[in-house]
Order: C-alpha cells, then sequence, then structure tokens
C-alpha cells in the first residue's frame, strides 16, 4: 500500500504536499518523494526514510511550484531505494508519476519500452507508466492528455497514479482502477489524493473517482471523464465532515484495533515468505555452535517464545537476550550465530548487539519488517515479515507474524536436525495456515468478551499474567502489551515462580490472569491449574484464558473467556491476540492515547 | 443527507413506562431519547426527517411538531400494527428519491457522544453503505456481525447462537442506498443487509462510546448513568431561586424557575427541570434526574434515580435507584428498598413474573399516575402499575420483605 497525493494552486505547493504525505504515512512509510512543475521543468526529490527524515535530507520545502504531486511508500516489489522511491522519470524527466497498486504486465512493457529506448532507473513496476506515458505524448503531437490516455489502456493491474508533465504547464491528470482515488476541491487550489487524509487540512469538498474515468486537475478547475469515450462526466460533490485524528486513522478508531485485525493477512503473508530463506535462517541456527536470539522489548519477548519453538521441533537450545544487555554478557564468537529481531530494523540496541556480534565474527540474520533498514542491509541473512506498515506504536501484528516466522523456521530446524521428516514439515505448516481462520474467529466472536471484561474490571490497577511453558513468555508479552498502553502495573511471570516471592502480592488489589495451555497438554495443565488455586486459596480473582473443550477447569477461575478450540502448536498465538485485546479495550475505557502511548516511540533509535 | 427514523417501537419490556408512551420518549438525564438523538442529529448536518411514529404517536407528533423548534424538517409516517422494522422502513419508500443514501436510525438506542455524526463521516468518506457496530454484555439480543479485510462486515447474523456472542453487533445506525426499499420487498432487513455486504460492501463504523439500547426498565438507570459520566461542569440558569443555604457539589444542572429551599443539598451529577420545587433539608445525591413541575417535600433523600415530570415525593421519604412515572405520587415517610440482606442480584416484578436484574441495587417502578399513600415501604425490585394506588401504611407488594 502506497499513499499518493497531488494538488494544482495558485501559490507555491510544497509546504501543503508535505502535509499530504505526512498524513498519508499510514499508508507506508519506507520512503517518499516529491515533483513539481517550475518554468517548464519537473524537479523531483525523493529519498529512503520517514516522510519526516526524508524532507530534513532532501528539503521538499524549498521546491517551488504551483502543480506537485508526492507520494509515500511502504515497497512490495523492488528495494527500499532512493531510485526505487516515487515520482517516477521518463528519459528526459519531462514528466513525473506517482503511483499505487500493481501494474501486473510491466515485464513486457519494460523489454518494449528499453528497446525502443527508455533508460529505466529503477527496479519497481510503476517506472514503466512513466516512460509509456512520454512514449504516447510524443507519438500524440506532445497532446498530453491524448498521450496519457492511451497509455492508461495499455497498462494491466489495479492502480492510482498521477501525473505531470512539463508540456502540460497548470495542470494534474490523474486515473484510478480499482486502487482509491479522490479529487478534493478548495478554493484556490484542487487536489487529489489516495484518500482524504490527503487534503482534509485544505478543503472538505470532493468527488470520489469511479473505475474508468480519468481527470484533469488545474488550480481553477477540474474536469472529470470518461476513459472510453473521452467525454467530460458529471460528478457530485460531495462535503465531508471528519475529525482529523479520524481522517489521519483513515477512518479507524485507533491503528492499534485496525492492525490487530490486519493480523488474519499478516499470519498469510509470514507464510508465504519464500522458503529458502527461512531455510536459509535454520540452516545459520543448525550450522551455528550456539545461536543467539536477539530482541527488545516485545521482540524480546517474542524470541522468548521463539526460544521453545526452537527446543520443541529443533532440538536446539537458543539462548534469548535482551539486546540492550548483550554486548554485557554474551560469550559470542566466529562459529556462532545471532538472530536480531526487530519491527523497524533501526532498533539502537538490536543493532549495536548485531555490531557486537558481528565484530566477534558470528553468523547473523534479522526477521525485519522495515524493508531497506538498517538491520536488512547488515545481516547475512535478512528475512522480510511483509506484514505491511504498522502505525500503532504498539507492536500487534509485526509480533504476531514475528512468532509465527520463528515456529515455521523452528521446523526447517527440525528437518535439518533430522527430527522431522519432509512431510512433517508440510503437515505443519499446514496446520499454521489455519492460524489465520483461528485469529479470525478470536478476533469476531470472542472480542465482547475482552470488552466486557475490560468495562467491568477497569478500575483495577494490578494486574499478574501467568503462564507456563511458552505460555510464560506469552504472559510477559500479554503484561507488557498492557502496560505499555493502560499505564497500568502489569506483571508477567512463570507460574511456577509465583510462589518464591510474588504471591505474597495477591490480595484484593491485584487481579491474576491465567493463561491456560490446551487440555492435550496435560502435564503442564495440570501445573497450571494448580497454580491457579494457589491465587484464588490466598483469595485472588482469577481470570482465566482457556480454550474450548477444556474441560479441566470447571470452577477454576473467577471469570473465564474462553478462546477457540485449538491445537498446542498453535494455542500460544491466541494467547498473544487475547492479551492485545483486553489490552485495547482497557486503554479506551481508560481513555488512553491508545497509538501513542506517553513516553513510548514507534522505533528506539537511542540508547 | 435525509435520515429515516424509526419511533414506532412500543419497547414491551420497558413496562409500565411504554405502555402511556413510546420507548423514545423515555428520558433519561432530564432529556428524553429522541429529543437527545434529534439534537445530535441535527449536529451531525442532518435536519430532514422522516419519521415513522405508531403506538401512542401523538406523544412524538405533539412534543415535536414539523421541527421548526428544533432547526429541522420533520414528516411522519404512520405505523398502525407494529409488525416490525422491516414494516417500518418499507412504508418510507416513497420519500426518498432512487440514488439517494439516507441516514437510518432506530430511535431507541442511547449513545453518549454523536454516534451519528461518525456514521455520516463514513460515509463521506468511503461512498459505501455503513453500519454503526459496537460491543454489548448482551449481544445475544441484537444482530452480530463478522469482519473481514478492513473490517469491513461481511456477514451478519440476526439471531447469534451461544458462540456468537462475543461479536460487535449492530448499534442501530445505518447509512443506507436507497436499494435497501426495494431488498426489502422480499427479504427481511438481516437477509437485505447480507446482500449489501456481498454487493457494494458495508462498512463499519466502530463505535467506543458508551452504547445503551435500553429493555428494561432498570436499564434506563444504567443510561442515566452513562450520560450523566460525560458531563463536566455545572450549569444553574438564572432564574433558579435559592432561598437560603444550598450547597452544591459537582456538575449540578439546573433548569428554569426551580426553588430549593434552605438546608438542601445538591450533589451532582444531577440534574433538576424546570418549574420544580425542592423542600428544606432535600438530599440529592449523584446521578439523580428530576423532570419538571416537580415538587420534593423537607427532608427527602435522592439518589440514582429518574423521576419524570410532576411527581411528588412526600416528606421524609427516601427514593434510590428507581424510576416514578409521570404525575406519580410517594406519599411522605415512604421508603424504597434497595438491596437484599444477603446482597444477592435484585429480582424484579415485572407482569410476566420474575426477571433478574444482575444488579445488586435496584428500588421500585412506577407507573404514571401510580399514587403510593403516607409511610409505605417500597420492596426493592416493585412494579406499581401505572394509575394504581396503595393505601397509606402498607408493604407494597403485600406480604413480601
Amino acid at each position: 500500500m502506497c499513499g499518493i497525493a497531488g494538488m494544482a494552486a495558485s501559490a507555491n505547493v510544497s509546504q501543503k504536499l508535505l502535509r499530504s504525505i505526512a498524513a498519508l504515512e499510514y499508508r507506508g512509510y519506507d520512503s517518499c518523494g516529491m515533483a513539481v512543475q517550475r518554468n517548464g521543468t519537473i524537479d523531483i526529490r525523493k529519498n529512503v526514510g520517514t516522510v519526516e527524515a526524508v524532507n530534513s535530507l532532501e528539503r521538499f520545502t524549498d521546491m517551488k511550484g504551483l502543480v506537485g504531486i508526492a507520494h509515500t511508500r511502504w515497497a512490495t516489489h523492488g528495494g527500499v531505494t532512493q531510485a526505487n522511491a516515487h515520482p517516477h522519470a521518463d528519459n528526459e524527466s519531462r514528466l513525473a508519476v506517482v503511483h499505487n497498486g500493481i501494474i501486473s504486465n510491466y515485464k513486457e512493457l519494460r523489454s518494449r519500452l528499453e528497446s525502443e529506448g527508455a533508460a529505466f532507473r529503477s527496479e519497481t513496476d510503476s517506472e514503466v507508466i512513466a516512460h509509456l506515458v512520454a512514449q504516447k505524448i510524443a507519438r500524440n503531437g506532445q497532446d498530453v492528455e491524448e498521450g496519457f490516455v492511451e497509455a492508461i489502456d495499455e497498462l494491466e493491474g489495479t492502480f492510482a497514479l498521477a501525473v505531470i508533465s512539463a508540456d502540460a504547464p497548470g495542470m494534474i491528470f490523474c486515473v484510478k482502477r480499482e486502487s482509491p482515488l479522490i479529487i478534493g476541491l478548495g478554493d484556490d487550489a484542487n487536489y487529489v489524493g489516495s484518500d482524504f487524509s490527503a487534503f482534509f487540512e485544505f478543503t472538505r469538498r470532493a468527488i470520489i473517482m469511479e473505475d474508468g474515468e480519468y481527470a484533469l486537475i488545474t488550480p481553477e478547475s477540474y474536469a472529470v471523464k470518461s476513459l472510453l469515450t473521452r467525454e467530460r462526466v458529471d460528478k457530485e460533490v460531495t462535503e465531508i465532515e471528519w475529525d482529523a485524528g479520524k481522517a489521519r486513522r483513515g477512518g479507524y478508531p485507533h491503528f492499534m484495533l485496525k492492525e490487530i485485525y490486519d493480523q488474519p493477512t499478516t499470519v498469510q503473508a509470514a507464510l508465504q515468505i519464500p522458503r529458502e530463506d527461512i531455510q536459509a535462517l535454520a540452516r545459520m541456527i543448525h550450522e551455528s555452535r550456539q545461536c543467539f536470539l536477539g530482541g527488545v522489548g516485545t521482540t524480546y519477548y517474542i524470541a522468548s517464545m521463539g526460544q521453545y519453538f526452537f527446543s520443541r521441533l529443533g532440538g536446539k537450545y537458543l539462548p534469548v537476550i535482551s539486546t540492550d544487555e548483550f554486548r554485557h554478557v554474551a560469550e559470542v564468537g566466529p562459529e556462532d550465530g545471532f538472530c536480531a529481531i526487530s519491527q523497524s530494523g533501526e532498533t539502537y540496541d538490536t543493532l549495536s548487539a548485531l555490531r557486537h556480534a558481528k565484530s566477534k565474527g558470528a553468523k547473523t540474520a534479522g526477521i525485519v519488517n522495515m524493508m531497506g533498514s538498517t538491520l536488512v542491509r547488515s545481516v547475512d541473512v535478512p528475512i522480510l515479515q511483509g506484514a505491511g506498515p504498522e502505525k500503532s506504536v504498539l507492536s500487534t501484528k509485526t509480533a504476531l507474524s514475528q512468532a509465527v516466522i520463528l515456529l515455521l523456521a523452528s521446523m526447517e530446524l527440525g528437518l535439518l536436525a533430522g527430527r522431522l521428516s519432509e512431510a512433517q514439515v508440510a503437515a505443519l505448516r499446514e496446520e499454521v495456515s489455519s492460524l489465520s481462520d483461528l485469529v479470525l474467529e478470536t478476533l469476531n466472536e470472542r472480542s465482547g468478551f475482552f470488552h466486557g471484561a475490560a468495562q467491568a474490571h477497569q478500575h483495577m490497577k494490578n494486574w499478574l499474567y501467568l503462564g507456563r511453558g511458552i505460555y510464560y513468555p506469552a504472559a510477559l508479552e500479554c503484561a507488557l502489551k498492557m502496560k505499555e498502553v493502560t499505564y497500568l502495573h502489569a506483571e508477567g511471570m512463570s507460574a511456577g515462580f509465583l510462589k518464591h516471592g510474588t504471591i505474597s502480592l495477591i490480595d484484593e488489589n491485584m487481579y491474576t490472569i491465567v493463561l491456560m495451555p490446551t487440555p492435550e497438554e496435560a502435564e503442564l495443565h495440570a501445573l497450571t491449574r494448580s497454580s491457579a488455586e494457589e491465587v484464588r486459596a490466598r483469595g485472588g480473582f482469577v481470570l482465566g484464558y482457556r480454550f474450548e473443550g477444556d474441560e479441566m477447569v470447571e470452577g477454576l477461575f473467577s471469570e473465564e473467556i474462553v478462546l477457540p478450540r485449538v491445537s498446542a502448536l498453535l494455542a500460544p498465538f491466541l494467547h498473544l491476540v487475547s492479551g492485545q485485546l483486553l489490552a485495547y479495550f482497557l486503554a479506551v475505557a481508560l481513555k488512553r492515547d491508545v497509538d501513542r502511548p506517553r513516553a513510548l516511540a514507534k522505533s528506539v533509535t537511542v540508547a | 443527507m435525509r435520515a429515516l427514523i424509526l419511533a414506532a417501537g412500543r419497547g414491551a419490556g420497558l413496562y409500565p413506562f411504554t405502555n402511556t408512551r413510546p420507548k423514545a420518549m423515555l428520558p433519561m438525564a432530564g432529556e428524553m431519547l429522541l429529543h437527545s438523538a434529534f439534537k445530535k442529529i441535527r449536529a451531525a448536518g442532518v435536519s430532514d426527517l422522516v419519521v415513522v411514529v405508531g403506538h401512542r404517536a401523538d406523544r412524538i407528533i405533539n412534543e415535536f411538531g414539523q421541527g421548526s423548534r428544533y432547526g429541522m424538517t420533520i414528516q411522519y409516517i404512520r405505523q398502525d400494527e407494529p409488525t416490525g422494522i422491516r414494516d417500518a422502513i418499507r412504508l418510507a419508500k416513497g420519500h426518498f428519491q432512487d440514488d439517494e443514501s439516507f441516514l437510518l436510525v432506530y430511535a431507541d438506542v442511547l449513545s453518549s457522544e454523536n454516534m451519528y455524526r461518525q456514521v455520516v463521516q463514513a460515509f463521506g468518506s468511503f461512498h459505501q453503505p455503513v453500519a454503526a457496530i459496537c460491543h454489548t454484555p448482551h449481544a445475544q439480543n441484537y444482530g452480530t456481525v463478522y469482519l473481514g479485510k478492513d473490517m469491513q462486515i461481511e456477514r451478519l447474523v440476526e439471531k447469534p447462537v451461544e458462540r456468537e456472542v462475543g461479536n460487535y453487533v449492530l448499534a442501530g445506525v445505518f447509512v443506507m442506498p436507497q436499494r435497501l426499499f426495494d431488498l426489502l420487498e422480499n427479504l427481511e432487513m438481516d437477509e437485505a443487509l447480507n446482500e449489501l455486504c456481498a454487493g457494494e460492501g458495508l462498512r463499519s463504523s466502530i463505535w467506543e462510546e458508551p452504547w445503551l439500547d435500553a429493555q428494561h426498565p432498570w436499564d434506563l438507570l444504567k443510561g442515566n448513568r452513562m450520560v450523566m459520566d460525560t458531563w463536566t461542569e455545572a450549569r444553574v440558569d438564572g432564574s433558579v431561586r435559592l432561598r437560603g443555604a444550598v450547597q452544591f457539589r459537582g456538575p449540578v444542572v439546573i433548569g428554569k424557575n426551580v426553588v430549593i429551599e434552605s438546608g438542601a443539598s445538591i450533589f451532582g451529577p444531577c440534574f433538576i427541570g424546570e418549574n420544580t420545587f425542592l423542600g428544606n433539608g432535600v438530599l440529592v445525591r449523584p446521578y439523580t434526574a428530576i423532570g419538571a413541575n416537580a415538587t420534593i417535600g423537607f427532608g427527602v433523600e435522592l439518589k440514582n434515580c429518574i423521576l419524570f415530570d410532576g411527581v411528588r415525593v412526600g416528606r421524609l421519604s427516601f427514593v434510590g435507584d428507581s424510576v416514578i412515572g409521570e404525575d406519580a405520587v410517594v406519599g411522605s415517610g415512604t421508603m424504597t428498598l434497595i438491596q437484599n440482606l444477603d446482597q444477592s442480584a435484585i429480582e424484579v416484578r415485572m407482569p410476566e413474573g420474575k426477571v433478574d436484574s444482575g444488579l445488586d441495587k435496584v428500588g421500585a417502578f412506577l407507573g404514571d399516575g401510580a399514587k403510593v399513600g403516607a409511610s409505605n415501604t417500597l420492596a426493592s425490585g416493585a412494579v406499581v402499575p401505572p394509575g394504581e394506588v396503595v393505601p397509606h401504611h402498607y408493604t407494597y407488594p403485600r406480604g413480601e420483605n
């Protein structure tokens, strides 16, 4: 997903365009760029990074022009590089294009255009649009509109795009097919954008474009026309009334909720990571004397879950170290491996742990969501999560996807170690593919119970999450999610550890949540039950999260929430989702700033 | 955009109050449901309304008329037989043009903030049919939804079975295409919505603020509290007369020409309607809403209760966790009991039998015009039918507590 914006105005547009792409950042933020028309030429600036970072590098606001287009990108194919960032230009840079979507016939178009003299600068599908439109304009005696429409006829796939040309001063051409595009009408300017957030600061009057239409936009006017007939189409002008906060979030109450609901998709994306990439990670782990797993905050807890996967399925113990402590404790050498996990790939502590490991000659791997990040570029084996942009400071969908990737890697390790057969791995992968539906079922059919628990217990200030086995790191992550976003005191703990001290805290001011294993994990189940009993015996309130079909917990809890029936392999994932939901609904009930909790930043790039 | 408001519902579960008025005309926090809805709909930029009325339509038409007093234009359609939502919507078919999308509102739903604006805005941005959804602990009473990619509604279930009660539910506010009328020719409402899901799509507008659809008389107290919890400041009309020292605390809202005698203590959030009289030493505790033209005698204590217009409460009475209908009289020295000795949940004596309220404190529910004599005890969960007369010095109902 990418965001596009454009405007034609009677005053310089660069400042406003910058605000537009900043507002569209939730659609992607790995690179961005801007193009303006100026004295019969096109000026393009673009680079890798967030809108703020690229602006300080490229100084968009120094650009001068009355017509411009801009783009914020989330890479799907083609790496995150300056060349791959939008806008893209033709050979002479007399034309610039920004594009959201996929051109499915770009390979054929590209080889044809190359044979006809187009010099490509990027690996993107989008660049073919620039060359194709330029070629068609040239063939139509510099008639930009005719060239634009002819070019669109040859494109296959889904797209929303905007073009400016030095040959059509004061004009923007735009078109959509399946990807969204709307036009905004201002007093002294007209706008185009992927959605309303592109120009909600400037105008509330909008026109919704439909497939099969294209539009010409100038500072004083606009014309929407049919691609088939080139005749003008009458369009209704809509008054949009919307509070700015929601506009920034594309209509969702919070990014966190949207991203929690993205998880069925991100699980699928993790399963679509090329198997050779996952195998490369497993091989590195297999061949190293010992392989450290490193993360910090949520990723540390996810790495800790991975530890259980690797020992259970891969037969290898992997030391997990919070990356802020890595240098101080890890004994790492050339025969060792280090696998770092980071959503942004820019986490300071994790990068410094990585540097330490590399300086000792260790092989390195990274599980990262942001293409083109420092971590991706620095490791021997990078794995890209493909979870899409995560805008909430709270990590939800990327954390779940990292856990899925670690699970997949542990299966491959089991295969390499001769503990699992190819057929067993295939069966396990099949099982993991059912996680998507299970997560969706949990969200659809159970979210109300978490909402209800949050409403009923929002006044409780202290929470304890208990789990055993792999449910222990899950408990740690659930507790972290709760404290991050609700500012309540929450502690995760292994259930066996409880009686060695912490149990003295149990009273009416401390609620305990117990993450039950599945009934098939008999020993773990019995031990966890007895921990719940210990808390209840001391008068503690226990909220149990258990799975459907578990009949051994009758009367054990003060209250319970029942999750869908699930295998032991996938059960911890549903507990992660549970932790997200309770934290979210509590934060909403307590009126917290959900997507930007106090004192937290998305990517911690300092020590 | 124009709106279609469904206000014909009787709300039979809300006995004894809905014999004499439609559900939409029940007051909470000093305002009738429909009042509160119209104000918010107006604030959402919608002022042209088609209102379907049925049960006791006169009460709505007399109150709102053609709407000019509220800056709105209101047309009424009568639904003479209570045959449900589908029929109510179909009656409005001729009032909307082809290709006209309209705001569809179930008028008996209460939201603390402006849910209508959020739905109108979602439509403005996505140009797709929209349905507000929310969570409620009583999901089994509503159509529940299944969400898919981008939280679009994929399908809905009209009568959820046990496993579907954790879902988001339809919150009673929609933007619907004119096509809905055609779909309802042959389909039930849930089928028609599923048809939209499969066709142009149905976008969810997620409502996270408090939401209530009152189903039982005690729910009125929940709605009352829900609204008052959003109050942050006191508003006392300039015409209010205080005859001596009166103590105020918290967000106290007092209407025109209220008279309060000395020694009264008024603790907000609470509401006192216009022309009401409060005698010496009256104690009004939080979450009390007193209607207009009420008379509250010397030394009366009120807490967490709703008194409709024209109620009289005699001296030295206590009314708590109760709802008292229009022009009802509570004789002097009358106590509402509000709790069981073992603190178990209160059962309310509805006409169909005892109903568990799930609440550990519930007082009494007096229908319009009921008269309770002096020196009475009203059992927790007592329901006094409209117009009923309870003699002096009696325990109601007889033979209990």
